[in-house]
């Protein structure tokens, strides 16, 4: 087990530069989630991590060392790839044993080693066959299974749960989760699944065209995004963003002026930032949970604010009903309780916690705090 | 590997049907009337083929052209029959494909596993190598088999063979290992297998359909080569199908029409041996990567 540092990274493929000065770190133990959408350079930084593709400047360490230059076998990590690749003349034995078998390990340790792994993955009466009589979860297991049984310093993961129907997906995610707090390993982990990074992680980094964008806890990403692309990334129903006029009347207010109705006025912190917007356009971002209906709002925030909204379009999901309605020219998404009582073309209180709420500055789309 | 069903096959009426059969009917005896008349011919004596009629049986049956054939004729200086030449062009044909299989293996799955700065334009040339006509580098050819001293031997005509072969078992390699997972490379070099390892042990299991096409094509095409046999060949390396050539052509004595024919026959068997052996594997090569599964 160790920690990772990845310093000043950068990757180029020619003139493309995919990966712009990277900088992260994570402590021993730690579950790292890297995270953004597709062409981000996620998948092309963990493979920069396992060493499978060369740096063009900055450092990678493993624990106190530099592991840049060093052959992938020689890095002390494991890799569980998005289409599992394993070796399809093998049995799930052999492939497990493969990494040893190369390294010259004697065969009673690895029979050992074998057995130890399923009877962890629970794929003992897989030992024998070949990976395509498996089923997609169980050759996920295999796949994991092989990179257990190299008690590397390092797991990494890419997109593995990618490939597997809804139900399986959460259970694996699950497994994973346990699999983790049991034995320690710091692990990377790449996925554009937002839900699998906010549950996973204890680090997450945000990526977009080769910028980290945000580094931080699950909480901090989720409540606290640095720009525009995190907020509105993280999360499903993704945030809604709106733009809104700072004004200042009877305390620092922000405006959503509508077309049709009267303008609604939520008041929000006098911060020192706030306050040198007044009269000025800021976009006002409130997620779904944020907005909802009076009996479901929670109860221990702060600064709850209610409005009149007309609802356009409502939703039931379920565990939640989902109302659209339009706010600053706007569809807005607000997530009621199940059983909330709204008609769709008509008025419905809604109350907004405005202590969740943040805002950005439409020109450079970062936060204003 | 999906087949042809009943399942995906377009459904016809009977008469479509019959209209079907009947064509197919009447091209598979066009082909075969030839090898037919081949087979009847070579048994019989050859009085029978001087009086007339091509397409009987035999009315007596013999293996004297066979015999004569494979062990009397005249072909060289003395009557060996074909005997030595055919195992003068397995001497140079199965050296040759093994070598040419082997170096097109590698460089498929260099090409396309360990890219390199270039590694286009190698695969360009060596695909346009299977295009240049033989008869452009025959001189050139013959001068570097007597520089390196080896004209009119079997070593020179395998040397002439692997290397032309190596344009397309490289081709047939390099589109197979391309559809082949890089991520099984990666997965292979993390458990620390080296370039010959992740080729011997992850590579090659995977092989079987390309090596079986890659084998039969050069077999058949090496086989089948009379061009460089007639050009570079000596006295005791001409093969089967230059022998065959000088033993249909021969200008003394009565031309012996079953001896040709039964001659001829031998020179096709091992080719077609190939492909019965293996063509079932030739059309699921063809096909791997087409279709999913």
């Amino acid at each position: 087990m160790a920690s990772l540092t990845i310093e000043n990274l950068k990757k180029s493929y020619g003139s493309v530069e995919v990966l712009k000065g990277i900088d992260i770190e994570i402590e021993d133990g730690g579950f790292l989630v890297l995270v953004g959408p597709s062409g981000c350079g996620k998948s092309t930084l963990l493979n920069t991590i396992a060493g499978l593709e060369e740096i063009t400047s900055g450092d990678i360490k493993i624990g106190p060392e530099s592991v840049a230059g060093l052959h992938p076998s020689q890095r002390d990590i494991a890799m569980v790839f998005q289409s599992y690749a394993l070796y399809p003349n093998m049995t799930v034995a052999q492939n497990i044993s493969f990494g040893m078998e190369i390294r010259k390990i004697d065969k009673a340790v690895r029979e050992e080693a074998i057995n130890k792994v399923a009877d962890t993955l629970q794929i003992r009466e897989l030992l024998h066959r070949k990976p395509s009589q498996l089923s997609g979860g169980q050759r996920q297991r295999v796949a994991m299974g092989r990179a257990l049984v190299r008690d590397p310093q390092v797991f990494l993961f890419d997109e593995p749960l990618s490939n597997l129907d809804a139900k399986l997906r959460v259970d694996m995610r699950t497994e994973i989760k346990r699999l983790h707090k049991r034995m320690g390993t710091t692990i990377v982990y790449v996925t554009h699944d937002q839900i699998e990074a906010l549950t996973l992680a204890t680090k997450i980094a945000v990526l977009k065209d080769g910028y980290l964008q945000q580094f931080g806890t699950p909480d901090d990403i989720y409540n606290n995004p640095t720009n525009m692309f995190v907020a509105e990334f993280m999360g499903s129903p993704s945030m809604n963003l709106l733009t809104a006029q700072v004004v200042d009347q009877d305390g620092l207010k922000v405006q959503l002026s509508d077309t049709e109705s009267t303008p609604i006025l939520l008041p929000v912190d006098d911060t020192p930032a706030m306050r040198s917007c007044v009269g000025k356009q800021v976009i006002f971002g409130i997620r779904p949970e944020a907005l909802t209906d009076p009996e479901g709002a929670d109860r221990t925030a702060q600064n709850v604010v209610e409005a009149e909204c007309l609802i356009e379009v409502v939703e039931p999901a379920g565990s939640d009903t989902f109302a659209v309605t339009k706010l600053g020219g706007k569809e807005v998404i607000a997530r009621l309780r199940a059983d909330a009582q709204v008609v769709p073309e008509t008025y419905t209180t809604l109350s907004f916690n405005m202590a969740k709420a943040v805002f950005f500055d439409p020109d450079s789309q970062l936060r204003i705090r | 590997m999906s087949r042809i069903s009943q399942d995906n096959a377009v459904a016809g009426s009977r008469l479509t049907r019959a209209l079907i059969y009947t064509v197919l009917i009447f091209f598979v005896i066009y082909y075969l009337l030839p090898l037919y008349v081949m087979v009847a011919n070579s048994f019989k004596p050859l009085d029978e083929i001087r009086g007339g009629d091509l397409m009987a049986l035999p009315n007596v049956w013999t293996l004297e052209p066979w015999r004569d054939a494979w062990s009397n004729a005249q072909i060289g200086v003395e009557a060996t029959g074909l005997k030595p030449y055919f195992m003068n062009s397995f001497m140079i044909v199965i050296p040759a494909v093994t070598l040419s299989t082997i170096v097109g293996a590698l460089n498929g799955y260099v090409l396309t596993k360990w890219q390199f700065k270039g590694h286009g334009t190698v695969f360009a040339m060596l695909l346009l190598s299977c295009f240049i006509p033989f008869q452009i580098v025959l001189i050139p050819a013959a001068k570097v088999l007597g520089f390196l001293g080896i004209s009119g031997t079997i070593q020179g005509l395998i040397l002439i063979h692997f290397v032309y072969g190596i344009g397309f078992s490289t081709l047939f390699f390099r589109n197979y290992y391309a559809a082949f997972p890089t991520e099984l490379i990666r997965a292979a070099q993390i458990d620390g297998a080296s370039f010959m390892q992740i080729f011997m042990r992850i590579l090659l299991p995977s092989s079987g359909p390309i090596i079986v096409v890659t084998v039969i094509w050069q077999f058949t095409n090496q086989w089948n080569d009379f061009l460089f046999g007639a050009s570079f060949s000596g006295f005791d390396s001409t093969p089967m199908t230059v022998a065959l050539n000088n033993l249909v052509n021969s200008s003394t004595g009565v031309k012996e029409y079953n001896v040709h024919f039964a001659g001829a026959i031998m020179a096709a068997l091992p080719t077609l041996f190939v492909y019965i052996v293996s063509g079932r594997y030739f059309v699921r090569g063809l096909m791997a990567g087409a279709v999913k599964g």
